[in-house]
């Protein structure tokens, strides 16, 4: 009796194998969608947004090149150069220039920036006194006085900084 | 009723469960690696202004070598003067241009706008103009002047400097 039940139930494997259900496992699917979802809306965000340097209240404009994440020389109550502080502001623009031709020279951020600036060079292959063709871009306070400003884009062009680009605060377009 | 389990193919059928443990994992991935990499510094929305160099005087043979096109030569000497109380733009055509446009408030900036537009029309082939602020004039007031010159349509902005002799004061 029970050999004829282990017959039928042979039979029936063999006859409804065919149809089996077959398991789909979509949960690592769903996790990477979740993963692309999450990283698509985040860089959807903050992809347009840039670090501004601590400290600095930048002005505002309505146009302008959209700014990118890059060489960032800030100038706040500290001066910082790729994120290091150089120095105090205050001290700067009380630092007399070593170079009489060049009276706007800042002498201390001067060897910080010809100092990353060789390093730059060195990177790309460029010689002793070639241009970087990496632009430095500045974030300053809207508070600063000019003349401090200019003391800052000579010592960066004294460097080797030929390409310097001023970021500011994206607004919305209207009369201000 | 076995019958009937089997013929709606539920015979043996487990309950469903989610498995939300890798997604757990990724998820604290990504919180370790935000937390690694967080520098401190605000997130904004950035524009920029790229300066370029001002012209020079070619005093030199050397010089010229620089100049390798026609665009390299300046054919129209465009500046705007910015002090703390007043505007000033000056061409070299016409046998030399200059007009002042009083204050630094929203109607003198229209203003100044309104006739670099204009200037930039009756000279369509220079799109650089040099601004020399004064040494007092704030940095925020600059960024102002320089907006107003890209909506005039002005490309090529670089910023000047007075020559001086001696050191700056010490703001």
């Amino acid at each position: 009796m029970s050999r004829v039940r282990d017959m039928r139930t042979v039979r029936r494997a063999q006859q409804f194998g065919k149809f089996r259900v077959t398991q789909l496992n979509l949960v690592p699917l769903v996790d990477t969608f979740v993963s692309i979802v999450f990283f698509a809306l985040t860089t959807a965000t903050v992809g347009e947004l840039a670090p501004v340097v601590p400290g600095v209240t930048l002005p505002e404009s309505s146009v302008g090149t959209p700014a990118l994440s890059q060489l960032t020389l800030g100038i706040g109550a500290v001066v910082t150069l790729a994120n290091h502080p150089v120095m105090n502001t205050s001290d700067a623009a009380a630092e007399p220039s070593d170079d009489a031709r060049r009276p706007l020279k800042v002498p201390t951020l001067y060897r910080a920036m010809k100092s990353l600036a060789d390093s730059l060079r060195a990177a790309q292959g460029v010689g002793a006194d070639g241009a970087i063709k990496v632009a430095l871009a500045i974030q300053g306070d809207r508070t600063m006085r000019y003349d401090l400003l200019s003391r800052f884009m000579q010592t960066a062009r004294l460097a080797g900084f030929t390409r310097l680009s001023l970021q500011v605060q994206r607004v919305d377009g209207m009369a201000r | 009723m076995r019958r009937a389990e089997r013929r709606s193919g539920l015979g043996g059928a487990e309950s469903g469960h989610l498995n939300l443990v890798p997604l757990v994992d990724i998820l604290t991935s990504i919180v370790f690696f935000a937390l690694l990499t967080y520098a401190g510094a605000a997130l904004a929305a950035l524009t920029a202004f790229d300066l370029e160099l001002p012209p020079v005087v070619v005093t030199s043979a050397d010089q010229l070598k620089d100049i390798k096109s026609e665009k390299d030569v300046v054919n129209l000497l465009l500046a705007v003067r910015v002090s703390s109380d007043h505007l000033e733009v000056e061409h070299s055509a016409e046998g030399g241009y200059h007009t002042r446009i009083d204050s630094l408030n929203v109607r003198s900036l229209d203003s100044l706008q309104a006739l670099m537009t204009d200037i930039r029309a009756r000279y369509p082939q220079n799109r650089d103009v040099v601004v020399i602020p004064s040494d007092d004039v704030a940095y925020d007031d600059i960024v102002r002047v320089l907006e107003r010159l890209k909506k005039a349509r002005y490309s090529g902005i670089a910023l000047g400097t007075k020559a001086r002799a001696t050191p700056v004061t010490v703001p």
